[in-house]
Formats: C-alpha cells, structure tokens, sequence
C-alpha cells in the first residue's frame, strides 16, 4: 500500500500555553469532578437541615463578621493571581511572581483566620448531625486552601527563579485555574454555612 | 471535511535508522525496577486487564462457595459470618475492583489505538491510577485473609455498617477500599475524555469516532459526575465511623437514608457505566463480522448518550420501599421505564445491521448474540422491578439476585468476553482457538441460565437474599442445587476460556495485523503493536478508514513528529484538524511513589487520623518531585 504524506506537523508549536494544551483540560476535569463533590456536601446539608427539628440545635445563627472577610480576602487573592496570570503572558516574570505570592500571602491570612475561628466553635463534630456537617465542609475547604497554598508556593518558588516564561507558563495556567474554584467555592459554603440558619431557622 | 493534501502528495519512505530511534524513545524499561516506570497506554491498560481479570477469578470463586453452602438446605459448609463476608467481598469486588477497571482496562488501551494516537494525555497519572487500585486490591484481599473483611454487603447501608451495628475494621476496609476505586477510575476517566477530544487522528471528527470510543467516552463523563457522591458519601461513613460525627446517626440527628441517596446517585450510573461501554463493544464486533457500515450510527450515539443522562435520574427505584413521597416515586417510575427507549434504539439498530448481512459466526460474535438474548431477559424483569407494586413483593428476594445478575453478566461480562476475543490477537499477537472459544461460549450460556433463571421462581416464592442457609420445610432445596449446578458450568464455561488464553500464549496461531478485516485504526497496526503505536500517525477521511485504505490501494499519514522524543499531534475537539504538538513525558517512578504515599493515608486513617496529615504532606512533596521541571528545558 501506497504512503503518502498528508500533513506536516513539523513546524507546529510544542508549546500550548492555552486552551490547545491537554493539561489545561486535565485541570478542568479535576475542577468539574471536586464542583460536584462541593454540591454533593451541599446537598447533604440542606438534607440533613430539612429533617432537624432546629437548625442550628442552639437555635443560635453563626456570626457573619469573620467569615465574611475571608470571603473578601479570598476573592482579593483571587484578582492578584489573575493580575499574575495576565503579566507572565506579556512576559513580566517579576509581575508573576509578586502576583502569586501576594495570593499565597492572602491566602495563608484566611488559614489563620479559619483556624481561629474553628478553635472558637461552641459545638463538636460529635455534638449533633449540625455539628457533624459544619466541621466537615469546614475541615474540607479548609485542606482545599492549604493545597493551593502549599501548591502555589512552589510556583512562587519557580516563578523568582525565573522558569516561566510568556511560552512556558502552563503550570502557571493550571495553578490559576485551580486558585480560582477553591475561591469560589468558598461562596456556595459561606452562603450555607452561614447564611442558611437565618434561612432554615425562620 | 476535506484534509488538504500538498500538491502532488510525496510517498512517505521510512529509513530503518529512524524506526530504530523512534523504538528507543518510546521503549519502556525492563527489569524489575523498569516495571514500577512504565507510563505507555498499552503497558498500563494491559495491566488493568489482567489485574481485573484475576479479581474477577477470585470473586468468581467466592461465588462459587457461596451456591456450594446453599445447594442444599442447613449446610454448615461456611457459618454465617464468613457468608456474610463472601458475599459482600463477591458483589464488592465484582462491581468495584472487576467491572469498572477491567473497562477502563480495554478503553485505555483500545481507544487511544482507534483514534490512531501513541499514547494518552497524562501518560503518568495513568501509571499511578494503576498502582492506586492495584495496592487497593491487595488491602481488600488481604482482609479477608485477616478476617477483617467487610460483611456489610457491597452497598452497606447504614446503620448496619455504623459503628454500633458493625464494630471491628471490616467496614472501615470497604470505605477505605471505594477511595482507592474513586481514585483510580475517576483518573482514567479525565485521562480518556481528555485523549479522545484532543488527541484523535486529523480528520476524525466526532462523527467518525469509533462506537467504542464513543461508549467509553460517556462511560467517562459518567464517572466523572457519579463518582463524587460516593466520595462524599463514604468520607461521612468514613467519619461517623472513626471521628463519631453524626450523619447517619439518629439519636444525634443523623439521617441514614442519606447514604442511602447518595450511595445511588452514584450506585445507579454505576451500573451503566459498566453497560455503556459493553454496548460500544457489541457495536464494534457487529460491524467487523457482518462486514459492513452498521445501521443508525447517529442513532446509536444519540442512544449511548442518552442512557448517560437518563441513568442519573433512576437512583431511587432502588428504594421504593423507604417510604418515600408518593409523587417522587412516580417521577422514578416513570425515569426507570424511559431507559427502556434508548436501549431499545440499540438493539433495534444492531438487528436492522445484522439483518441479510452474511454473518461470520466466530466466537467474539456467538458471545454477542449470546448478550442478545439474556439481556432482553434482564431488561424484562428491569422493567417488572420498575413497577412499584411489583418491586415492593421481590425487593431483597432472589428475584433481584437474577435480575442484575441477568443485566450485569448479560449486559456487561458477555460482551467482554466476546472483546477478549475479538481485541487478543492485537494485544498478544496469537489468536485464539475458535474450538474451545465456542465450547466456552456454549458451556457458560447454558450455564448461566441454569444458574439464575430458576432464582427468579426462588424469588417469588420468597426466598430473601443473603441468608446462609434456608430450611427443609421451605422447599427451596431442588432450584438451589440446579442452580449451583449451573453455576460449575458457568465456572467450567469461562474456565475453558481462560485455558484457551493461556495456551494460546505459547501455541496459538501467528495473528496478521487485521485478522478479522475489521475497519477500525487499532488494526492499522502491527500484532502486538510497537512501543510507538503506530509508524506514523494516520490521517482518517470516513468512519471506516482500514476499508477505504483497501479500496483505493493508498492511505495518508502525518509526518514530521520528531523521533527522538514522544511527540503526539493534538487537533481540535470537534472536527479533528491538527492545531499543534504535544511532547509527552517519559517512564518515571514518581508515580509510584505518590501512589504509595496516598495509599500510606487511605490505609492509615483507618488506624489514626494523624496519617491524613502525614499522607498529605507525603502526597504533596513526591507531586513536586513528579512535576519539577528537568534541564534542559525545552526551548523550540
């Protein structure tokens, strides 16, 4: 049989900082599968809400002040590392990483605040089901932030010794994209957390 | 779409300088520390196979024991506890640690070979996917060997499975096992779903693809959705077991039948996530053994896709006698008889293709038509359980024991043996015998419905599953003991299969690259194939590029990969036009050392929490090393 050539790839890019590479697919899978994961906890509140007798038992709403500044604080990291994101594509290797780590900064903020406030909940995860499910969307975002943390100091690390370039920057690609669904998904948490006893407790 | 072709197309000659180069880049070490590097699809996929395969034995004979101590009333053969334990360690591992890998198995190493590619898009997450379920499965063995397996049944309901109602690590080793499964497959899947739209041959447009492709493409984003209610699910068992949170508590406000809907929302899609891609099978053994296009290829996708969808909406036919609101259970009625509609596309369109064709009767197809008549069965008795009425009589009978046996072994096994057949010759270059094939086929068919047809009379007679054992007085004892006499034959059936594979190892017949004249690109290749694949990348122009390559005496291919490093073209998501290269990396041992790092924690937790703060770290410092970029970095 006859072989014939039919396209020529020798000249195409072996850099695909984009859309193109598959890691950026790869990221957004793992992104898709832990959404669903958030909204399965979710879910499970409002289950467990909708069959208690009072929610929360002490029949006390959580105080909004803390973590509604973590929200800001989150949100805020959030914009710094898309600032980050935008400087390496023009090529600013120093406006990376100030970016990326004036986030990993934010975001260890929001650690020590979250510590604290756990340390001051009234109620044990051995209390009651309210108790149980609190702690557990607490302790799971609560890991989720540490990850990004630990994960985006080294790209920090990587970006002062000036690895990335406006070519080669899909770990950076990757990394944002991740710092973004933490983040927000502290929002759909925040607004059950602590928003939905002033609903469920009406 | 057209690809367009240089004016005078130049004929593509290859020096053997430059095959030999590309053979070293692609190699996979040998060795026994070569063996823990190995990243290529087809060292990875074949060893799901073969890992799922032996579970798939191990479970196999633990359901043998099982009929043995009911073939006759009060047998002492087994006591209860070790029953309980058999048969929650055969549905447990039969579901989890055969059906779900042993698919991925054929789809990580088939679908990159049908869309013409030399590797999958994280070649080293596929490594440690494996290692994740490989070391699972040995924990869960391993139990058993303890006596600390798990006796819970497979879908361990609260509060049975609680900590007051099941002390000892029986249960915590089921929870800690589904992590390792959750892992594992859900790799796999981002793994496939990411290769098959990115990283098809140029021209292989979404509508070219391959059915089986198409199948485990759905079996994929199915995973993808329906695993993480069972992360959550068994993390909150996980925690009320080890950590006394109160979820399925009800004293401390716990609502057990939350398992109970999350397990499903997962358990259901499960079990199409096991049939979706057997259909994808069925469809490609159809079309290579008529010899021609098969009918409703539109059809048939739309189907596949379809059951993707419906099966999220089925979880609660599962607990129809929970006391569910009479207006949900309706809706699930309802969702669980739509199903029926797409099946029923597929196996009109697979008649409408076999009808006037000449059919070659080999043995991948015997166990294709063999699907065809206990699956209908099954489907049947799917749609009588889908009826509330009827449910709430047989709900825990040996009735349900023969529905899913019917839906699963017909539905998912038959067909998987048929592609064991059909796919050997290009994994083992030998073919099988066509004698014994046949014999097999005939023995485990006969043997199957000797098996579980008489279980549905047992059923309704009211016969509950899970007992150990059942009296005289009853009058179940001459049904029990045909029906374990099916279950020899059945064994002996998949038994003969199994001689034949091993003995066709060393004496089977030399396989051609396209023993069967099939029209698909995993045959464009040598038996076995190469490390690489394929030569050169093929480019496709229909959906039956091996049989317009016979017909016009000539086929185009992409050049211009280097060979000195593993390079793969990607191409755009819908219609296959190369938008650039992709190096992929190389063997590493990284991802086994992260696999054992995670493992350290899945294990660990069940002895102390502390080991999810050690794993973790763990865990996070082999991902750096993994990542961490090498010099010289890539400048081009």
């Amino acid at each position: 049989m006859r072989v014939l050539q039919g396209i020529d790839v020798a000249d195409m890019t072996r850099f695909n900082p984009d859309r193109r590479a598959p890691l950026w697919w790869g990221i957004l899978g793992l992104i898709t599968i832990e959404s669903a994961v958030v909204l399965t906890f979710c879910v499970s509140y409002m289950y467990l809400a909708a069959y208690a007798e009072a929610w929360p038992p002490s029949g006390e709403a959580p105080p909004l002040l803390w973590p509604s500044i973590n929200l800001a604080l989150l949100m805020t990291s959030a914009l710094t590392m898309f600032l980050a994101g935008q400087a390496i594509n023009r090529g600013n290797q120093r406006g990376l990483a100030l970016g990326v780590t004036t986030s990993v900064l934010l975001a260890t903020t929001v650690l020590v605040l979250r510590t604290l406030e756990l340390m001051a909940y009234e109620f044990s995860w051995k209390d009651h089901a309210y108790g149980s499910i609190v702690w557990a969307i607490s302790v799971f975002h609560y890991v989720h932030v540490t990850s990004i943390v630990v994960g985006s100091a080294v790209v920090a690390i990587l970006a002062w010794r000036r690895y990335f370039t406006s070519q080669r920057q899909i770990g950076v690609v990757v990394d944002t994209n991740y710092w973004y669904f933490v983040c927000i998904a502290w929002i759909p948490f925040y607004l059950l957390l602590f928003w939905g006893p002033r609903v469920y407790g009406q | 779409m057209t690809i367009e072709t240089h004016a005078g197309p130049r004929d593509v000659i290859d020096s053997p300088e430059e095959t030999a180069q590309l053979e070293r880049t692609w190699h996979s070490p040998g060795g026994f520390i070569g063996w823990f590097t190995h990243v290529n699809q087809r060292m990875i996929g074949k060893r799901f196979i073969i890992t799922a395969f032996i579970f798939f034995l191990l479970a196999g004979i633990l359901g043998i024991v099982i009929r043995l101590q009911l073939a006759a009333p009060e047998q002492q053969l087994i006591g209860p506890e070790l029953y309980n334990q058999f048969f929650t360690m055969h549905g447990t591992v039969m579901m989890f640690f055969f059906a779900i890998p042993v698919m991925e198995g054929f789809a990580i190493y088939f679908v990159p070979l049908m869309i013409g590619t030399r590797d999958m898009a994280f070649p080293r997450l596929n490594a440690f996917g494996y290692y994740v379920y490989l070391i699972g499965g040995i924990v869960l063995f391993g139990s058993l060997l303890l006596s600390m397996a798990p006796n819970a049944g497979w879908f361990n309901y609260v509060p049975l499975s609680g900590k007051l109602y099941s002390p000892g690590y029986g249960v915590d080793v089921w929870t800690t096992m589904i992590t390792f499964i959750e892992v594992s497959a859900l790799t796999a899947a981002v793994e496939l779903i990411v290769t098959t739209l990115r990283m098809r041959a140029p021209g292989m447009s979404l509508n070219r693809m391959p059915l089986f492709v198409w199948a485990a493409l759905v079996m994929s984003f199915m995973i993808v959705f329906a695993m993480p209610a069972v992360i959550v699910s068994s993390t909150l068992l996980i925690l009320d077991r080890l950590m006394d949170t109160q979820f399925f508590v009800v004293a401390g406000g716990g609502e057990p039948l939350l398992w109970q809907h999350l397990f499903w929302y997962f358990g259901h899609p499960e079990v199409y996530i096991i049939l979706v891609p057997a259909l994808g099978m069925i469809s490609t053994i159809i079309i290579t053994f008529t010899r021609r296009p098969i009918y409703g290829y539109t059809a048939l996708v739309l189907s596949v896709v379809a059951i993707g969808f419906v099966s999220f909406g089925l979880w609660v036919h599962h607990m129809f006698t929970t006391g569910l609101p009479q207006l949900g259970m309706s809706f699930f009625t309802a969702a669980s008889a739509t199903i029926a509609i797409p099946s029923g596309v597929q196996i009109f369109c697979w008649i409408a293709s076999l009808w006037g064709a000449k059919i070659r009767f080999h043995t991948p197809m015997l166990w294709v038509l063999g699907f065809f008549a206990i699956f209908v069965i099954g489907g049947l008795t799917g749609v009588m359980v889908a009826s509330i009425p009827f449910d709430t009589q047989v709900h825990d009978t040996f009735f349900l024991v023969a529905h899913f046996h019917y839906v699963l072994i017909g539905g998912a096994v038959f067909p998987l043996i048929g592609a064991t057949y059909y796919w050997w010759p290009k994994i083992t270059g030998r073919m099988m015998s066509e004698a014994a094939g046949k014999w097999s086929f005939w023995l485990a068919f006969i043997g199957f419905n000797v098996t579980f047809f008489p279980m549905h009379q047992l059923g309704l007679e009211g016969m509950p599953r899970r007992i150990y054992t059942y009296a005289t007085e009853m009058g179940w004892g001459d049904l029990n003991l045909l029906a374990t006499i099916g279950a020899l034959v059945l064994a002996t059936g998949f038994g003969v299969t199994l001689i034949n594979a091993i003995w066709s190892l060393f004496r089977g017949q030399q396989a051609e690259p396209n023993p069967w004249g099939a029209p698909t690109l995993e045959w464009a290749t040598d038996s076995p194939p190469a490390f690489y694949n394929f030569r050169h990348i093929p480019v496709v122009a229909s959906r039956w590029p091996l049989w317009d390559w016979e017909r016009d005496g000539e086929r185009a291919v992409v050049t211009g990969l280097r060979n000195d490093r593993r390079e793969v073209v990607l191409t755009s998501v819908l219609d296959a036009k190369p938008v650039g290269v992709q190096v992929l990396p190389a063997p590493t041992i990284w991802p086994f050392v992260s696999a054992v790092a995670a493992s350290i924690g899945f294990v660990g937790i069940i002895f102390h929490p502390i080991f999810f703060v050690i794993a973790f770290f763990l865990v996070f410092f082999s991902l750096v090393a993994w990542f961490w970029p090498r010099r010289p970095w890539r400048e081009d």
